[in-house]
C-alpha cells in the first residue's frame, strides 16, 4: 500500500512534471525536424539505413504516436492529480483569518499611523491580532497556478476529444452545381463564386455563397463562406479553402453532341461509351502566353485569350498534349472534344468538431488564471505592536522583492 | 506624401540613434562614466520614438497594421524590445541594462534592414483581426524574453564582477536581477500563451484547424514548454540565481530560433509570414 501511495505521489509531484515537460520539448523538436507523414523513400534518402527504424517507432508520424500519447495522457494525469492534490491547502489557506508571522525575519519599525499605511500599501480590511493587525488582498492569487493547470487540462481535453470525432470532408465545384456532402446525406449547393480584385490585380476576397440541404426532412440553410470567415450551419462548418479553374468540356460523335462535362483543372473524364478513352484537363491559362523556356503561362488573373492545356490518354497510354486555344478542339478518331466556358471553381472545407469550443474555454481560463497568477499575486501584511512604534512583516510569495520595497518606502514616508 | 521614403528616414535614424546608444552604454561601462550612461539612455528614448514614427508611417501608408512580412515584423521585435526596455528600466530604474539590450536590438533590426522593405498588399488569409493580435502579442511576448534575456546576461556578468565597485554601484544586486528577469519571463509568458490562444483562433476561421503542428506552432509550443520549466524549477528546486539565467538565456535562444530559424530551416504554412 505505502508503495502504491509512494508511486502515486512521484506520478503527482511536480518533478515529474519537469520530467514529462522535457519529454515533451524532445519529442516536439523531433517532431519539428523530421518531416512528418511521409513515404519510407523520402526518410531512406533523408536519412539512409534509418527508414525503417523511423517508421517502426512513429517518428515519422511523432504527434499521433503512441508513445506520445502516452506522454499527453501522463501530464493530463500528473495535471489533474497535483490539481486534486491542492484543492484542500489551498482552500484552508482561503479559510484562514489570519496567518502565522512570517519565520525569521526581522520586519521594520513604523511610527505613523497603521491604518493609513495599511490603506496606502492598499488593503481595505484588516484583523485584530494578538499584539497586532493582520491583513491579506489578493486572495484570489491562491487559485492561479491551480487554474492554470485546470485550463490546460481542458485545452488538451478540448483538443483530444476533437482528434477523435473531427469529421472533415471537401466539397469543390462551379457555381450551379450541388454536390453531396461526404457521408452525412446532405447536399450543398454552390450558388454563387465570387473573387474580389484589387485595382493592382491581386485578391481582396473570395466568397462563396452557399446552400445547405437535407433531402430527408427538405431542411435547408443559405449562406456565404469567405476566407478567414467560416460559416457555420446545422452543425458544420464551411470554410472557403482555395480555387482553381473549370471549365466545359463538350464531345461530338461525328456531329451529335453526346457529352458535356464540367471539368476542374487536374480532372479528367472518359469519352461516354469509351472508357478507355480519358480526357484530362491539365491546366488552364486564363491570359495565355508562353515564358522565355516556351513554358506555356498565364500574363494575367484575367480572362483575356484562354489557353486549355489537356492530356489524352488511350488504355492508360499518353496519346497527346496540347494547349487548345479559343476556337480550336481535340479530333481524335471520330469524336471532337472542345472546351469553353471557364471559370473559376471554388473548393469548399466542411468540418464538424463538436469540442472546439471545450479547447476555447481551455484557453480562456488559462489566460484569465495566469493573469491571476502573475499579477494578482497575493500579499500579507503584520503590523505588531511594540513599544512606541510598530513592527511591520510583509509577504507576497512571488512579488516578495517588489512588495517589500514599496513597503519599506511607505514606511520611511509615514514615519514621522 | 511618400510614405515609403519618410518611413525610411524615421528607421534609419533610429537605426543609427540604436548604434549611437549601444557605443555611450559601453563608454558607460568601459569609462565608468555617468554622464555617457545619461546620454545613452536619452539616445535610446529617441531612437524609440523615431522607430515608432518609422512604423506609424508604415502602418499609414500601407493602410493597415505593419506586422505581416519579415521586415515588419523584424522592426517590431526590435521596437518590442526596446519598449520592454524602457518600461522595466522605468520601473526598476537601472540604466546598465541598456548595454545588454542595445546589442539585442541592433542584431534584429539589422536583420531587418536586409528584409525587402516594399510594401505589399496581404493575401485574404492574412487580413484578419486575430492574426493582427496574435503578431502584437508577439512583440511584447518576445520584446520581454528580450529584456530577462538582457538582465540575466548580467547576472551572469555581475558574479565575475563582484569586485567591481561601479558594478556595485550601477548594476542591481543579484537578488534583483533576477527577480527582474522572472517578472520579464512571466511576462512574456502571458503573452506567449496570448500569441498561441490568437494564432490557434485565427488558424481556426482561415484554414479550418486551431492546431496542427507546423514547425512555427511546435516551437512556439517549444518555447512555451521550456519558460514553464524555468518557472517550475524556480518554485519546486528554488532554481533561482545562476541557473535561472542561463535557462532564460536559453529560453530567449528558443525564441529566436522560433522567429528566424524555422522560417529559414524548416518547412511550414508560416513560412510566407
Ligand atoms: C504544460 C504544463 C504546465 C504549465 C504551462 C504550468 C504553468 C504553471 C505556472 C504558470 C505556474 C505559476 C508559476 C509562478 O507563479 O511563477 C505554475 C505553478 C505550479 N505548477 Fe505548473 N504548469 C504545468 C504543469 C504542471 C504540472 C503537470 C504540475 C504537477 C505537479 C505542476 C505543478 C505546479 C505547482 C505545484 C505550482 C506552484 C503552485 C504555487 O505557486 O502555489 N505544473 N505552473
Amino acid at each position: 500500500m505505502d508503495k502504491v501511495k509512494k508511486a502515486l505521489r512521484f506520478l503527482f509531484s511536480m518533478q515529474f512534471a519537469l520530467v514529462i515537460l522535457g519529454l515533451f520539448v524532445l519529442v516536439c523538436i523531433g517532431g519539428s525536424v523530421i518531416p512528418q507523414g511521409e513515404i519510407q523513400a523520402v526518410y531512406e534518402s533523408a536519412y539512409p539505413g534509418w527508414s525503417g527504424l523511423i517508421l517502426a517507432t512513429g517518428l515519422d508520424d511523432v504527434f499521433h504516436s503512441w508513445w506520445f500519447i502516452l506522454l499527453t495522457l501522463l501530464l493530463c494525469g500528473n495535471l489533474l492529480g497535483c490539481n486534486l492534490l491542492h484543492i484542500r491547502p489551498i482552500l484552508n489557506k482561503m479559510k484562514q483569518k489570519t496567518r502565522p508571522l512570517p519565520a525569521g525575519e526581522d520586519g521594520l519599525v513604523f511610527s505613523g499611523d497603521p491604518e493609513t499605511l495599511l490603506k496606502e500599501m492598499g488593503f481595505g480590511k484588516w484583523e485584530q491580532i494578538d499584539r497586532g493587525r493582520y491583513a491579506i488582498r489578493n486572495k484570489i492569487g491562491f487559485w492561479g497556478a491551480w487554474l492554470t493547470h485546470l485550463g490546460i487540462f481542458i485545452i488538451i481535453l478540448g483538443f483530444a476529444l476533437g482528434q477523435m470525432f473531427t469529421v472533415n470532408y471537401t466539397v469543390y465545384g462551379v457555381p450551379g452545381e450541388e454536390k453531396p456532402i461526404g457521408d452525412t446525406g446532405l447536399q450543398l449547393s454552390i450558388d454563387d463564386f465570387s473573387i474580389e480584385l484589387r485595382p493592382d490585380d491581386t485578391v481582396e476576397q473570395y466568397t462563396a455563397s452557399l446552400t445547405l440541404k437535407n433531402p430527408a426532412t427538405g431542411a435547408s440553410w443559405s449562406g456565404q463562406a469567405s476566407v478567414n470567415h467560416p460559416w457555420d450551419a446545422n452543425g458544420l462548418r464551411f470554410y472557403q479553402n482555395s480555387t482553381g479553374w473549370a471549365a466545359d468540356m463538350a464531345v461530338y460523335k461525328g456531329e451529335e453532341l453526346i457529352q458535356t462535362d464540367t471539368l476542374c483543372a487536374g480532372e479528367y473524364r472518359a469519352v461516354e461509351g469509351r472508357p478507355e478513352l480519358l480526357v484530362m484537363l491539365r491546366a488552364f491559362y486564363p491570359d495565355y502566353t508562353q515564358d522565355e523556356t516556351g513554358m506555356p503561362t498565364s500574363a494575367s488573373g484575367s480572362i483575356v485569350d484562354p489557353g486549355y492545356l489537356y492530356m489524352l490518354y488511350y488504355n492508360g497510354e499518353l496519346l497527346g498534349m496540347n494547349v487548345l486555344r479559343a476556337d480550336e478542339k481535340i479530333t481524335v478518331s471520330d469524336y471532337t472534344i472542345l472546351f469553353s466556358n471557364p471559370r473559376s471553381y471554388t473548393l469548399i472545407q466542411i468540418k464538424r468538431d463538436p469540442f472546439t469550443w471545450l479547447a476555447g474555454v481551455g484557453g480562456a481560463v488559462l489566460l484569465g488564471a495566469l493573469f491571476i497568477a502573475f499579477y494578482l499575486r497575493t500579499e500579507e501584511i503584520w503590523l505588531m505592536e511594540e513599544e512606541g512604534h510598530w513592527r511591520v512583516y510583509g509577504r507576497s510569495r512571488k512579488g516578495s522583492l517588489l512588495f517589500r520595497e514599496k513597503l519599506a518606502e511607505k514606511i520611511k514616508e509615514g514615519t514621522k | 506624401m511618400n510614405f515609403l521614403l519618410v518611413e525610411k528616414i524615421f528607421f534609419y535614424a533610429a537605426f543609427g540613434l540604436y548604434a549611437a546608444a549601444m557605443i555611450l552604454f559601453f563608454v558607460f561601462f568601459a569609462l565608468k562614466s555617468q554622464k555617457a550612461g545619461k546620454y545613452a539612455n536619452l539616445l535610446m528614448t529617441a531612437a524609440f520614438v523615431s522607430h515608432t514614427l518609422a512604423l506609424v508611417v508604415r502602418g499609414i501608408g500601407a493602410g493597415r497594421l505593419p506586422l505581416t512580412n519579415q521586415y515588419e515584423f523584424a522592426s517590431s521585435f526590435a521596437w518590442g524590445i526596446c519598449l520592454c526596455y524602457l518600461v522595466f528600466q522605468w520601473r526598476f530604474h537601472f540604466r546598465a541594462m541598456g548595454a545588454f539590450a542595445t546589442p539585442v536590438i541592433l542584431v534584429i533590426i539589422a536583420y531587418a534592414a536586409l528584409q525587402n522593405k516594399q510594401v505589399r498588399e496581404l493575401m485574404p488569409a492574412l487580413r484578419s483581426g486575430w492574426l493582427a493580435l496574435h503578431v502584437s502579442t508577439a512583440i511584447i511576448s518576445y520584446g520581454s524574453f528580450g529584456v530577462s534575456c538582457a538582465v540575466s546576461a548580467m547576472f551572469l556578468l555581475r558574479e565575475k564582477m563582484s569586485g567591481s565597485e561601479f558594478w556595485q554601484k550601477n548594476v542591481p544586486e543579484g537578488k534583483k536581477l533576477d527577480f527582474i528577469s522572472y517578472r520579464a519571463v512571466s511576462l512574456g509568458f502571458l503573452f506567449l500563451t496570448m500569441v498561441l490562444v490568437t494564432g490557434a483562433i485565427w488558424a481556426e476561421q482561415a484554414w479550418g484547424s486551431y492546431w496542427s503542428w507546423d514547425p512555427k506552432e511546435t516551437w512556439a509550443l517549444i518555447t512555451w514548454f521550456i519558460y514553464a520549466i524555468y518557472l517550475h524549477l524556480r518554485i519546486s528546486r528554488g532554481w533561482k540565481g545562476k541557473s535561472a539565467a542561463i535557462f532564460a538565456v536559453i529560453g530567449f535562444a528558443c525564441v529566436v530560433f522560433t522567429y528566424i530559424g524555422v522560417n529559414t530551416l524548416l518547412p511550414g504554412i508560416h513560412s510566407y509570414a
